[in-house]
């Protein structure tokens, strides 16, 4: 338990660390030096020492929406297996209380951007609303998967000790696609390229960033933090089904987590490195990839294990 | 366990569900050319003897079906500079949608009928369903001539794939005489194709309707 909590805390301080690697790739692609590692840190610390400016027509909705997504987001850490050790809380079905706490953040966030009444976070907050649904389709999808595959609802039953290694052993080959296809939703749920680029200038072109415009200070802070801890939980998701190994020692299993971790964070800043974001109306269709491999696995899974 | 063909005839049901979603021509014709090599690999590795003969089939179909058609397909693409857009009546996203109702329905048909000679392999009689379900889709919903062309290559494909199936030992002759019907159609498409790109500088299907007497 004890070790739940601190790797709770771990991941909650080094969601920061790590999203600063996705700007060191990015440098390195570019041909320059990139950030220090701690950028994120001193960014945060600059944020909270700031005061914040309220527009005279928001309301308390504004107020709610950055607490809200934080809270949520490390919510949702509590119950995520963290290299291979129980969750802090974990009960049959947390899944679906999960995929919702972050609808909660979710909507709370467009609440407050709809709340300043400003034309381009109305438009953000539609785009933002659109293409969450169909990664909720596929991420229901792959826990259909998992619930047929497992026969449990909750995911310490699917990444905690050797449960993810029993996966592969069952189904390798349908898991492979599922990686993939949960790629695609990180990318997307992060708002990372191709979906999304998180470092536009161009209100017309965002998605997440627009409507956050009006936030400032700790407000802003508190929101990038959430969006650092939201990474990190699909992160850790994909880390341990790459590497599932659990090798006698547990600090040879964290060891092996960090490595998945920085492989997963490192192939987010390749892709935005070499790829550019996608038109707006291709974006649903690459969404929509991730939904049909998803699909797809679960159709052949379901012939090979009847 | 699963079996190593259903490793391969996975990636092929994974192909066939790209290939609703393809908008370029050159990545389809890539599909094709790789089903086209695993349906010919495939049988030889179900029942079929492994004679010299055998051998010496299995690398003619492989060479045809996969190397021969999808190149010359892409070259006369080049050659002509065809617009390179599938050009569809249904969009991408209801088609990739299509195509997932397609493996589902495949995979339900496949498990009624349960033929006993091949139910070691789980995704062969649905890969082999799905097939030419996608080859008819692509025929009917792509106004590119060429993308239906590939459509009735790859619906041939699976007629092949059904027939070598379900009767397990047939014989060679039979299988290079399908063999040179898909040779002869596509042949005679290309001349059909060259009339039409003549007539109207583009392979688009829709203008065959403005033609009067």
């Amino acid at each position: 338990m004890i070790e739940s909590i601190i790797l709770w805390l771990f991941a909650i301080s080094a969601a920061p660390f790590f999203s600063a690697m996705i700007l060191k790739v990015k440098a390195f692609f570019g041909g320059r030096k990139g950030p220090p590692l701690l950028i994120n840190y001193y960014t945060l610390i600059k944020l909270f020492k700031k005061g914040s400016v309220y527009s005279t027509s928001t309301t308390i909705m504004f107020k709610l929406g950055p607490i809200i997504s934080l809270g949520s987001a490390i919510t949702v850490l509590m119950f995520l297996p963290i290299a291979g050790q129980q969750a802090i809380f974990s009960f049959n079905g947390d899944i679906i209380f999960i995929l919702y706490t972050m609808g909660l953040s979710r909507f709370f966030t467009i609440a407050a951007a709809m709340d300043t009444a400003s034309p381009f976070e109305g438009m953000g907050a539609a785009r933002e609303a659109y293409f969450p649904i169909i990664c909720e389709a596929a991420t229901f999808m792959i826990f259909i998967l998992f619930y047929r595959l497992t026969g449990e609802l909750q995911l310490s039953a699917y990444f905690s000790g050797d449960n993810t290694i029993a996966l592969w052993n069952l189904a390798g080959a349908p898991l492979l696609f599922i990686i993939f296809s949960f790629f695609i939703i990180l990318l997307t749920e992060n708002s990372r390229v191709p979906a999304d680029d998180p470092a536009t200038h161009l209100e017309l072109t965002m998605i997440h960033e627009v409507m956050v415009l009006d936030h400032s200070g700790p407000d802003l802070g508190l929101i990038e933090l959430g969006s650092f801890c939201k990474l990190f939980f699909y992160s850790t998701i994909i880390s341990r089904l790459i590497l599932p190994f659990d090798l006698g020692f547990p600090g040879l299993a964290f060891v092996l987590y960090l490595l998945g971790l920085a492989l997963v964070y490192i192939a987010v800043g390749v892709i935005e490195s070499i790829i550019a974001r996608y038109r707006m109306d291709a974006v649903p269709q690459f969404v929509l990839t991730s939904f049909a491999l998803a699909f797809f696995a679960t159709i052949i899974t379901l012939e090979f294990i009847r | 366990m699963i079996h190593s063909v259903d490793t391969i005839l996975a990636l092929v049901l994974l192909s066939i569900l790209f290939s609703y979603g393809y908008s370029q021509l050159f990545r389809l014709i890539i599909v094709v050319g790789f089903q086209g090599i695993v349906v010919s690999i495939v049988p030889f590795f179900i029942g079929h003897d492994m004679t010299a003969g055998g051998i010496v089939f299995t690398i003619a179909t492989l060479l045809i079906r996969g190397i021969i058609i999808p190149m010359s397909i892409y070259i006369a693409m080049k050659k002509r500079a065809i617009q390179s857009k599938v050009a569809p009546i249904i969009g991408y996203q209801a088609s990739i949608l299509c195509g997932l109702g397609v493996i589902v329905a495949a995979t339900y048909i496949s498990r009624q009928l349960n033929i006993p000679s091949i139910s070691n392999y789980t995704l062969l009689f649905p890969t082999a369903i799905a097939l030419p379900v996608t080859g008819m889709f692509l025929l009917m919903t792509r106004r590119n001539a060429i993308a239906m062309v590939l459509g009735y290559i790859i619906m041939e494909n699976g007629i092949y794939l059904i027939g070598t199936t379900i009767s397990v030992r047939a014989l060679h002759i039979v299988e290079f005489g399908i063999l040179l019907d898909v040779l002869a159609g596509v042949m005679i498409m290309a001349t059909i194709l060259q009339t039409i790109e003549r007539t109207f500088d583009d392979v688009d299907t829709e203008n065959l309707r403005t033609l009067k007497e």
